[in-house]
Parts: C-alpha cells; sequence; structure tokens
C-alpha cells in the first residue's frame, strides 16, 4: 500500500490565503485605519491633524450624536417589538400543513426582502405623502375627523420608518422562523398534547424553548442591522436633509455618513464608527452572558 | 493533450484563468485620454441650451472641444467631494448648487478644489460686472470660487383669480400684515366649509428653504461677514417669534404645501393656498413646465416686508460655475466658463428657457426681460424679478450653513410647538422662549465651528 504523502507545512497557509489577504485588505487594515483617524481631525484622507481623544470627547457631548443614537435605539427596539411577534405569528400560520397554497404565501410574505432598499423607502415616502398619500388618503376615507395633512413624515418619522422596515423585514425573519418550527420535534408535541397541554402549552412549553436559539439569533441579526440602517431613512427623509424636523430622523449611520463623506472628517466620523462598533459588541456579549444563564 | 495539474479541477481551473485574465485586464486598462475638456451639471433644465452653446463652441474652437455630462446633484457633490478629497477624476470645468457647496470649503484655503477666480474677475471688470450679493456663497475667505449662474430674487406669486374675484386690492400691501389682513376674506379654515381649507401663504416650520429665505429678506442672518455664528442675535429670536405665530392659532395664515410632489401641485391648482413665495427658478420651471394649469391664474409682487420700508424681496438658490484645480486645461476652462456664462446670448436664453435672470447687470437692458409672460397674466415678469436683483441679501458661505440653518429650523420648530402647547399667539410672548432656544442652537454650532482646525481665518 502507498503511504500518503506528508503536506508541506506551507500548503494551509497557502489554501487561508485568500481569505487572510482579502480579511487584511478590507476588514482588517480599515479596522486599523479608522482606530488610528478616530485620533485625527481630517478634510478627507489627505489632510488630517492629530487630536488625540478630542473627536471622543467630543462625541460625548455632541447633542446630535445622542439625538441620532436615541432614535437608533427607538427605532431598533420598535423594530424589534413589533416585528418579531408579526414573523413568528406569520410562520406559525404558514407553518399550518392544513394551509392550502402555503408556498405561494411564503413567496408574497417573503417577497418585500427581494425588492430594492431604495424602491421600498421611495414607495413609503408616497404612501405616506400628506393629502394624496395612502395612509392618510385611506384613514381619511375611513375616519372623516382623520387630518389627511397628518405629517408622517414631519412629526412622526421613527413610526414611518419603523412600518416600512416591518413590511421589509417581517416576511425575511419568517423565513428563519419557518425553518426553526419545522425542526421542532413532531413527537415533543404529540407528547405534550397526551399529557392534556392545549396549543398556547404546547406552543409555549415545547415549540418556544425548541425555536429560542433561533429567535436570539434573528434578535441579534436585528439590532445589528437596526443600529446600522441608514439607506430607509436617507431616502425617506430627503426631502428634509435625511434627518427630518428636529432631526428626528437621524440614524448614527446617517449622521456617520454625513460627517464623514459630506464634511470630509472622517476622523470625527470613524470615532462615530468606533463607538457603534463597541456598542453593538457590549449588546453581543450582553446577550451571549444572558443567553448562557439561560442555558445554565 | 498536455493535461493540467490535478490537485484542481477543470472547472476551477476556468475560474482562475478567468479572474488571472480578469485582473491583468485591469491592470493593463488606462481610462481613455479625452480630448475634451469635461463639463459637468445637475440641472437637466440647463442641458438643452447648453448641448447648443457646446456645440457652437466646439464648431469654432476644434482644438479645445467640450464634453457635457449630466448627473444627479447628489452624485455631482460626491464626485467633486471625492476628488479634492483623493484625486479621482473630475470635470475641467462644473456647475453646483449652493446647498452642494459647503464642504468643499470646510478645509484649509490651499486645498480648496477649485480655482481661485478673485484675481481674473477683478483684472476683467466682471466684480463689479456682476451682481455684487451672487458673489457671497461662492466666496470663503474673502476669495471667489466660481462664478454665478444667476440671482434667484424672490417675488410673492399670488391667486390672481381668487383675489380679483373677491375685490381685493393688492396695492394695499407693504408688509406680511397688511397681507394676512387684506388677504384675510380669502382664508378658509381647515373643515370650516368640509373641505380642506385654504390657506393664506405657503410655509410649514420644519422647511428650513423658507425659513431661511424668510430670514435674510427680514435682515437676519445665521453668520456674521466674519462666518461667526450668530443664531441668538436677538433680532433672530424676534423674527422667529413672529414666523411661528403663521403655523398656530385657531386658524393658522400658512399651511405645508410640499414644493416638488404631485400632491403639492395639486394643492396649489385645488387653491388651498392663496400665495407662495418663488424665486425666478420656480416661477421659469416648477410653475410653467410643470404646473401649467396654473397659466392665467397667478400674478408676482414684490414680497410684503417685515416692517415698512423694509426689503421686499429675498434670495433662494443658486448655482455657480467654478474650475477644478487640477485641471490640466485651467486656462481654456476659463475661456470656456466666460463664453458660456457671460454672453448676452447665454442670459437671453437663461430666462426664455428657465425664467431665470442673469446676474450680469449689463445684460439687465436687454428687452425680453420686459416681454409679457401669459402664464402670469400678462405681466413682464423679468423685469419684476430684475427690479428686486440688486436688494437680495449677502448670504454666507460657512461650511456649517447646512447644520446652523437645521439647528435655527429646529428652533422654529419648537417654538411653534410651545406655541401651540401654550396657546400663546402674540409674538412678544413668544421671543423668551425663542431665545432660550437660540442660545442652546449657538452653543451647539459655535462648538462645533470651533472645533474644526482647518478655517485658520474665518470663511
Amino acid at each position: 500500500m502507498k503511504s500518503a504523502r506528508p503536506h508541506p507545512a506551507w500548503a494551509p497557509w497557502f489554501f487561508l490565503a485568500p481569505f487572510l489577504l482579502l480579511f487584511a485588505a478590507f476588514f482588517a487594515w480599515p479596522l486599523v485605519r479608522a482606530a488610528v483617524l478616530s485620533l485625527e481631525q481630517t478634510y478627507g484622507p489627505g489632510v488630517g491633524v492629530f487630536v488625540g481623544f478630542r473627536n471622543f470627547a467630543f462625541l460625548a457631548r455632541d447633542p446630535l450624536f445622542w439625538t441620532a443614537l436615541r432614535n437608533t435605539a427607538v427605532f431598533t427596539v420598535g423594530s424589534l417589538l413589533i416585528q418579531m411577534p408579526v414573523a413568528l405569528g406569520l410562520a406559525i400560520l404558514l407553518n399550518r400543513p392544513s394551509l392550502r397554497g402555503r408556498a405561494v404565501f411564503r413567496l408574497i410574505f417573503f417577497s418585500p426582502a427581494l425588492i430594492g432598499m431604495v424602491f421600498a423607502a421611495t414607495l413609503f415616502t408616497l404612501i405616506f405623502e400628506k393629502q394624496t398619500g395612502l395612509v392618510n388618503f385611506a384613514l381619511h376615507s375611513l375616519f372623516r375627523g382623520w387630518n389627511p395633512d397628518f405629517p408622517w413624515l414631519e412629526d412622526y418619522l421613527m413610526a414611518s420608518l419603523i412600518l416600512a422596515a416591518l413590511w421589509l423585514y417581517a416576511g425575511f425573519n419568517m423565513v428563519y422562523f419557518l425553518a426553526a418550527l419545522q425542526n421542532v420535534p413532531q413527537e415533543q408535541l404529540d407528547a405534550a398534547s397526551i399529557d392534556g397541554a392545549g396549543p398556547w402549552g404546547r406552543f409555549r412549553h415545547v415549540t418556544l424553548p425548541a425555536i429560542r436559539p433561533v429567535a436570539g439569533f434573528i434578535v441579534m441579526l436585528s439590532i445589528a442591522g437596526s443600529f446600522q440602517i441608514f439607506v430607509l431613512p436617507y431616502v425617506m427623509f430627503l426631502r428634509t436633509g435625511g434627518a427630518g424636523p428636529l432631526n428626528r430622523g437621524l440614524t448614527v449611520v446617517m449622521y456617520l455618513y454625513k460627517t464623514g463623506f459630506l464634511i470630509g472628517d472622517l476622523g470625527y466620523a470613524s470615532a462615530i464608527g468606533w463607538v457603534l462598533a463597541l456598542l453593538l459588541v457590549a449588546i453581543a456579549l450582553l446577550h451571549r452572558a444572558l443567553s448562557h444563564g439561560e442555558t445554565q | 493533450m498536455p493535461r493540467l495539474p490535478s490537485f484542481l479541477s477543470p472547472a476551477a481551473w476556468v475560474i482562475v484563468g478567468l479572474a488571472a485574465a480578469s485582473t491583468i485586464g485591469i491592470c493593463l486598462m488606462r481610462p481613455p485620454a479625452s480630448r475634451a475638456l469635461q463639463f459637468w451639471i445637475f440641472a437637466i433644465q440647463h442641458k438643452p441650451f447648453y448641448q447648443t452653446a457646446i456645440a457652437g463652441w466646439n464648431h469654432t474652437h476644434p482644438d479645445k472641444p467640450v464634453e457635457l455630462v449630466l448627473m444627479s446633484g447628489t452624485a455631482l457633490q460626491q464626485r467633486m467631494m471625492s476628488s479634492f478629497f483623493s484625486g479621482t477624476p473630475i470635470a475641467d470645468v462644473l456647475e453646483v448648487e449652493r446647498s452642494n457647496i459647503g464642504p468643499a470649503f470646510a478645509g484649509p484655503l490651499e486645498k480648496i478644489g477649485f480655482v481661485d477666480l478673485t484675481d481674473r474677475l477683478r483684472d476683467q471688470g466682471l466684480l463689479d460686472g456682476i451682481n455684487r450679493p451672487s458673489f457671497s456663497p461662492w466666496t470663503s475667505r474673502g476669495r471667489i470660487f466660481g462664478i454665478p449662474h444667476d440671482v434667484h430674487p424672490v417675488l410673492l406669486a399670488y391667486r390672481a383669480d381668487l383675489v380679483e374675484a373677491a375685490g381685493i386690492d393688492v396695492s394695499r400691501i407693504e408688509t406680511w400684515d397688511d397681507y394676512f389682513r387684506v388677504m384675510a376674506p380669502l382664508q378658509v379654515a381647515a373643515g370650516e366649509s368640509g373641505g380642506p381649507g385654504r390657506a393664506l401663504v405657503v410655509g410649514w416650520p420644519s422647511d428650513y428653504y423658507i425659513a431661511e429665505m424668510l430670514l435674510l429678506e427680514s435682515g437676519g442672518a445665521i453668520f456674521d461677514a466674519r462666518g461667526r455664528p450668530t443664531l441668538n442675535a436677538p433680532f433672530n429670536a424676534r423674527f422667529l417669534a413672529r414666523l411661528a405665530t403663521w403655523f398656530t392659532g385657531p386658524r393658522p395664515v400658512a399651511r405645508s404645501v410640499d414644493w416638488f410632489s404631485a400632491s403639492g401641485h395639486r394643492m396649489l391648482l385645488d387653491g388651498l393656498v392663496v400665495g407662495l413665495p418663488v424665486p425666478d427658478w420656480y416661477a421659469g420651471i416648477i410653475l410653467k413646465l410643470e404646473i401649467p394649469g396654473l397659466a392665467g391664474k397667478l400674478k408676482l409682487m414684490p414680497l410684503p416686508a417685515w416692517e415698512r420700508g423694509g426689503r421686499r424681496t429675498s434670495v433662494w438658490g443658486g448655482t455657480m460655475l467654478g474650475i477644478a484645480k487640477c485641471s490640466p486645461r485651467r486656462e481654456d476652462a476659463w475661456e470656456f466658463a466666460q463664453y458660456l456664462y457671460l454672453a448676452r446670448a447665454t442670459a437671453e436664453a437663461l430666462f426664455r428657457r428657465n425664467g431665470i435672470v442673469s446676474p450680469i447687470r449689463s445684460h439687465w437692458t436687454d428687452p425680453v426681460y420686459d416681454q409679457p409672460d401669459p402664464y402670469f397674466c400678462g405681466q413682464p415678469v423679468g423685469r419684476l424679478f430684475l427690479d428686486q436683483a440688486p436688494h437680495v441679501p449677502v448670504r454666507t458661505s460657512s461650511p456649517f450653513n447646512e447644520q446652523a440653518l437645521t439647528a435655527f429650523d429646529n428652533c422654529l420648530i419648537s417654538v411653534t410647538d410651545y406655541a401651540v402647547r401654550t396657546g400663546r399667539a402674540d409674538p412678544a410672548t413668544l421671543v423668551p422662549e425663542a431665545q432660550r432656544l437660540l442660545d442652546q442652537a449657538q452653543r451647539d454650532i459655535t462648538a462645533l465651528v470651533g472645533r474644526n482646525a482647518f478655517l485658520s481665518s474665518p470663511p
């Protein structure tokens, strides 16, 4: 029998090289560069002066940053609280074998996720228009007392944004839940039925614990995505400078974009980016600690 | 037949081959060296005339052809800033809108990406030949970086059909207070007759364009001549308190009508407002081209003043022509810029096509401006705008203008909310709150301006 020839020592590195190169070029180096930049004030990448931690000090008392952070947090929490139950509810409905045309409904509910975000944002800008917008028109037709000039895109920016995001992502999250629901052991559900558990009891004591890891994953994904939201408000609030009146629609990434790419202060934008990254890491760690506690 | 080394499958070899070939191809690729001067614009309305003008130029200057590129204002701003920051390709000559110019002036003076035109303009006598306030948005730290394309004075367009049917005499109007008093019979509160009602003027607190335009008309400013923030000047607080009362009370005189959307146009057509402040470009492009149904129903008059004897106009919008500092053909670009912007034919075409009056004073005698315009009931629209052109207010070119304006407008929204919450309708009672909010805004903007290490001298 011919003995297997040992691999040369460089072989693993050779196969890892494409990933390592890409990782270094597009992740590690920008991260290091952003850290260096966050200690400078810049006018584009070519002109900069070292300012130490002054960017972070300014950030700590920058009212616009805090407004952006508060708005983003409101959007994240609002999205989670509405999207998760809606996505789970849709998944439960579409998981019923007795439902006819399940595949068609799944496609219908998932299809908004296939639409470009700019298109969706433009659509919702029209939907929330005064007088002629679908929402105001429908509400005014149903309730004569409804003001057709209701200022969705002026006074209720976060509500509009949450509704637009719900339409976009509920179907997407539904698919995850659907996959999780299909993996709930049928024998456990049957055993619970035999033990006298009703539909709610089976859902609470069997289904929910079984899909919890997936739900946790979706929550983390949604938090990370929501904190980085940019395109939706950028297009929806374009008419009011991308942030809306009183900066009610300003998000953290929008503020980062404006600072870095419109003003050219990449240093300050990097500081914002780092704070956002650290915040997300902290949330992930907290989530992990809580999940770990639950498992224990 | 030669065999490929066996550690990769044939399909993988194809992928490797394609990757290698495309990489080599991209490395060898060079952008085609263009012989033509690149000219970027953002306004589609400018394109037809420029195409004609450029065809004429290319015919007489075959050695210096010009190539026109139209793109969105946002794309133009981003490509412009990208070039100024990183040296990416840019046009030789470009038109820039006022709201997009601020970032170009945020760095050190020597790093501004446009050619400093101050001396050229002075040498050719253009500093006096062009309407002086029109240079202000393109001036940073005393240096001028663009030729103004326009003046953009603002007049008040009003529904002449409604006004005349009600027997109202607009010649009695000098101030905004006069306007609201004289036009009061036309006002209908929302729901009063089962319909959406009718307001007297377009405006709403979150529209910072109108807030800036009216502030400038009143004589207020958010930056002084040296670029220092002046948001909390007592004058501004009084102005804010007065403006807030337009949007409050049981019968607000102003209502929200989107300037650029179909729903806004519908509201104008339906006569849901009596008057709207319009710059020449809005009258010539938006109203005439996008709302033809209002033809023969509108007339223009000077803006009502804030005080008797006060200014009867303001300014809104603006475009400049700049030359990229990195252009290898700056002299050709300067020659083309003069050809395009200074010629009498250009001024005439600009007015005929877009209703925009020229900033070049010697052209103001052109009879084209005296022609009656059927859209505005036969009024000589050009002359009406030009009568106000010398009086347009000077504007800031501070790179922080957008932030300061947003902060100022946020104060207006908050004062309006405060007026609604407390039921106060008298401007005098709103001044302390306006002052308090403006003081806070002043602190924020001063901190923002103060941390810029590059503005060695004020903008």
